[in-house]
């Protein structure tokens, strides 16, 4: 048994049990024998704040599985400034409110050193306010522009994945030099959508393009024959970002809408991610493009680094459970979790992390963080920290669906993704 | 409704717009294949299955449907009543030992022993077993136990006299009480916050049981007064002082007519599984003002499902006591309305053990496998128990349609099965009352448009899209 969720279970729940064990040994020291100890032995304590139950939890799940196996790897390693590293995981319920409860709860129940790991945009928009209050350090994996808009504070940080608008932005250029000009965007009638809605058109239009059309969905509807229709005839790409239950319905009737003669067709992976691409329905989808985070399917040209990230996460070449070909992962989302933890590590062993105390130093030495080359550490891709806006810059993946899978037909550079600073944390005080 | 200053950026909500009740919904991608799969059609054939069970009821004899729910008595008598206390206190016991896990283990509730044992070893799997087979609470509940021993070694008396014009008003107050924890409370799978609530519970009812008495266990306690119920639906019972076995439902239709309380217990029971159901879909979302694509959280709606608990059950015992007043109306009859809702009442109690299986058949799937977790390392020292060696959670067979199909007509199936044998149980019943089947399937015609309209309602429900 080296992996998996006995192995999981082995971090979380004979962690927690180990530390009420030496709690309880500890106690009974004297005071400068406790504080020996307490300097030798006493682990680095992650707060994990994990969408257990929710509407995240099929996220949750993977998210822990990566984190489990990194946190596994860095122990291995010999944990972080010579001590262990123990995740303490707790549900916030995919709940801003009980998101704002559980970083308090690392903060003053578990000692917890930081908080890490939120990704639902709301639960982090919830909880980085209290996060800033009690000054935890609070490294979200959440993918929201939140961030580096300078909506949070300066203890919350996103080191480990790129946020939705440089993504955006970055689709611009391949889609307008490669699939056409004309595009009709269809996206839900909400806040997602309108991420996308707000930041490709200004893209389009610098490459040259043309947004022609603007088809928002009621977020509750389940059929969308009758909205086909209004797609403009000169389209030359459409630009898809539907979610939600009823996404294999969309693609299954934009596949009858235009039969065999389709325009060229873009979408994001968020609509499809952990679904498998060889699903009925989803045959449509052969010969059009997604943007991925990380490519789900080991490419021809995978590096060692995806290699071994596949192998610690026990994720197959298909992007699937390596126990159940059928069980996708949410492998263009998760590796956030891995690389902000390695992040994390570098940060503390920089700043010479001892304790609650060096909080502020450990933020300054991510801060100060620039170039994360290509590595086992950071194997989604060379990244560029931005120490002002708190936000990580990385390259884009854009696959093409060929015979089922998805295969990478352009990589955008870190260039690409790169948008004028929203935001100066570093002037804020701590 | 909006809980931030700002609207949220949901980047990273794809097609598992899903949740349940309390424990992990990893199964929500099953949500896309559903809706591509015929529903319209499995909808259609399973109200008309009902709907010819009620046509077929009228036309046969009323001594085919008697003879339907007669049991067959075992020879051998099992005598083992002075084992239950035994087994009840080391229930309670082993409660005891989750509720430290609760309090001390891990935070994650999937992977602390009591939201686990909580919800879907008792809540979901045992009770279903309760249902199926028979009273297994009897010997298991964590109570009996403990008083019998605390009654003998203090020679304590019962104190008080439970009030009779209460009935079962207790029970239906703790049901309720059990039910909101359940639906509207923002954590209900949270490690310490369930420990908290199971020992205040416990704590609750074990001094309610002294005060008053076994009579609190019938009369007070909700949790007792629901196992007693589905145990009437289990195949094994006691039929003249023997073990017997029969169909499901056999035991209530033989059992005496339940006080009015008791009755409205029951309709509260489908009542309360119905709403949790409808709670989690587009269409009640949309009513609560809420974008099914951006659930803000249970904090966000615990008033709307606090007041929705009530008011779904609040409908359900208006409309059920309309039906059945009605029907006696059309057979002529001169039976008091109070009666003949206490009569069908136990008619509804298939169909709400029907709704459960299909409800929380889902998250048994994925739940069960961190229960089989847990098992395999109890303690958490690496152990490997079952042999399960590497162990990972999947939820891979609801992202095939195949499975996915599978699954959902699982769960048709045991709705409309709860369906049948409710309709089968009414009209027994109602042959019994009125002696000829000519009166007995008028007096249920109302009951059995009821009954195919619950049908529809409740395949609806596992066919339409859900947002938390």
């Amino acid at each position: 048994m080296t992996t998996g969720i006995v192995k999981q279970s082995g971090t979380t729940r004979r962690g927690a049990i180990k530390t009420l064990a030496a709690g309880a040994a500890v106690g009974s020291l004297p005071l400068w024998a406790r504080y020996t100890q307490a300097q030798t032995s006493e682990p680095i304590r992650i707060g994990f704040q994990v969408h257990r139950t929710g509407i995240g939890a099929a996220y949750g799940r993977w998210y822990d599985r990566t984190t489990t196996a990194a946190v596994q790897r860095i122990n291995d390693a010999g944990g972080i400034n010579g001590r262990m590293v123990e995740v303490i995981a707790e549900d916030d319920g995919t709940d801003p409110k009980r998101g704002a409860e559980v970083v308090e709860k690392f903060a003053s129940q578990h000692n917890c050193d930081i908080g890490f790991g939120t990704l639902f945009s709301h639960v982090v928009i919830g909880s980085a306010p209290r996060a800033g209050e009690l000054k935890l350090p609070y490294f979200v994996v959440s993918e929201g522009h939140h961030v580096a808009s300078g909506m949070l504070n300066r203890y919350t940080l996103q080191p480990g994945i790129t946020d939705v608008k440089s993504q955006v932005q970055a689709m611009a250029p391949f889609i307008a030099g490669n699939l056409g000009k004309k595009v009709t965007m269809i996206y839900p009638d909400y806040g997602f959508g309108y991420d996308h809605r707000d930041n490709l058109k200004p893209a389009i239009e610098a490459q040259g393009g043309e947004v022609v059309g603007m088809i928002a969905i009621p977020p509750s509807e389940t059929s969308f024959t009758k909205y086909f229709p209004k797609i403009p005839r000169e389209t030359e790409v459409v630009y898809h970002v539907m979610v939600g239950p009823a996404v294999l319905t969309f693609v299954k009737e934009l596949g009858e809408f235009f039969g065999p003669s389709r325009p060229e067709i873009f979408g994001f992976i968020d609509s499809l991610e952990a679904v498998d691409m060889a699903s009925p329905g989803l045959e449509f989808l052969e010969g059009t493009y997604f943007w991925e985070g990380m490519p789900r399917y080991a490419q021809p040209d995978q590096t060692g680094h995806d290699k071994l990230y596949r192998a610690a996460v026990g994720v197959d070449d298909n992007g699937a459970s390596v126990s159940d070909p059928k069980d996708v992962s949410t492998y263009a989302h998760m590796f956030g979790c891995w690389e902000t933890l390695y992040v994390i590590k570098a940060g503390m062993e920089t700043a010479g992390y001892q304790g609650p105390a060096d909080r502020a130093k450990l933020i300054e030495a991510v801060e100060a963080m620039r170039h994360m080359p290509l590595s086992d550490e950071h194997p989604q891709g060379a990244k560029l920290f931005n120490g002002k806006t708190h936000q990580v810059f990385g390259p884009q993946y854009i696959s093409k669906v060929t015979d089922g899978k998805l295969l990478v037909v352009h990589t955008t550079s870190i260039e690409d993704t790169m948008y004028p600073d929203e935001v100066d944390y570093t002037s804020q005080a701590f | 409704m909006s809980i931030c200053q700002y609207p949220p950026r949901f980047k990273g909500l794809t097609i598992f717009g899903l949740l349940a009740p309390q424990q992990a919904q990893a199964h929500a991608s099953e949500q896309g294949f559903v809706l591509l799969l015929p529903t319209d059609a499995y909808i259609a054939a399973g109200t008309a299955c009902v709907a010819l069970t009620v046509l077929l009821l009228a036309l046969l004899p009323g001594s085919v449907t008697a003879a339907l729910f007669r049991p067959v008595a075992f020879g051998l008598r099992i005598r083992a009543a002075g084992v239950a206390p035994i087994v009840s206190c080391l229930s309670c016991l082993l409660l005891a030992t989750l509720v430290w896990a609760g309090l001390y283990g891990p935070r994650d509730p999937l992977t602390n022993p009591l939201p686990l044992a909580v919800w879907t070893v008792w809540w979901v799997a045992l009770v279903t077993v309760q249902g199926v087979l028979g009273d297994v609470w009897r010997w298991l509940n964590p109570w009996t136990g403990p008083v019998a021993v605390t009654r003998r070694l203090l020679r304590l008396p019962v104190l008080f006299r439970l009030p009779a014009w209460l009935g079962q008003g207790g029970s239906v107050a703790t049901f309720l009480g059990f039910a909101m924890f359940m639906l509207a409370d923002p954590a209900p799978a949270d490690p310490a916050r369930l420990a908290t609530v199971v020992a205040g519970y416990w704590l609750f009812t074990y001094i309610a049981l002294l005060m008053f008495g076994p009579r609190w266990y019938w009369r007070g306690e909700g949790i007792a007064l629901l196992m007693r119920n589905y145990a009437s639906l289990g195949l094994f019972g006691a039929t003249g002082g023997k073990p017997g076995f029969g169909l499901t439902g056999w035991q209530a239709v033989a059992h005496r007519v339940p006080r009015a309380g008791a009755a409205v217990f029951m309709v509260v029971m489908l009542g309360t599984g119905s709403f949790d159901g409808l709670n989690e879909t587009f269409w009640w979302l949309d009513l609560m003002g809420i974008n099914p694509l951006e659930f803000p959280g249970r904090s966000a709606v615990v008033k709307q499902n606090a007041v929705g608990l009530l008011v779904a059950n609040a409908a359900l015992v208006s409309i059920f006591g309309l039906t059945v007043w009605l029907g006696l109306r059309l057979a002529g009859g001169d039976l008091d309305p109070v009666r003949a809702f206490c009569l069908f009442a136990p008619t509804i109690l298939p169909i709400a053990l029907g709704y459960h299986v299909a409800h929380y058949l889902t998250s048994f799937l994925v739940d069960g496998q961190y229960v089989l977790a847990v098992m395999n390392d109890p303690l958490a020292r690496g152990e490997d128990l079952l042999g399960l060696g590497t162990f990972y959670v999947t939820t891979g067979f609801f992202n095939a349609q195949d499975s996915v199909r599978i699954i959902w007509l699982s769960q048709a199936g045991a709705v409309v099965a709860g369906h049948v044998i409710a309709v089968a149980m009414a009209h027994a019943i109602a042959v019994r009352l009125l002696g000829d089947n000519r009166r007995a399937a008028l007096s249920q015609a109302p009951l059995a448009v009821f009954m195919v309209l619950y049908t529809l309602f409740g395949l609806w429900l596992l066919a339409s899209p859900r947002g938390v």
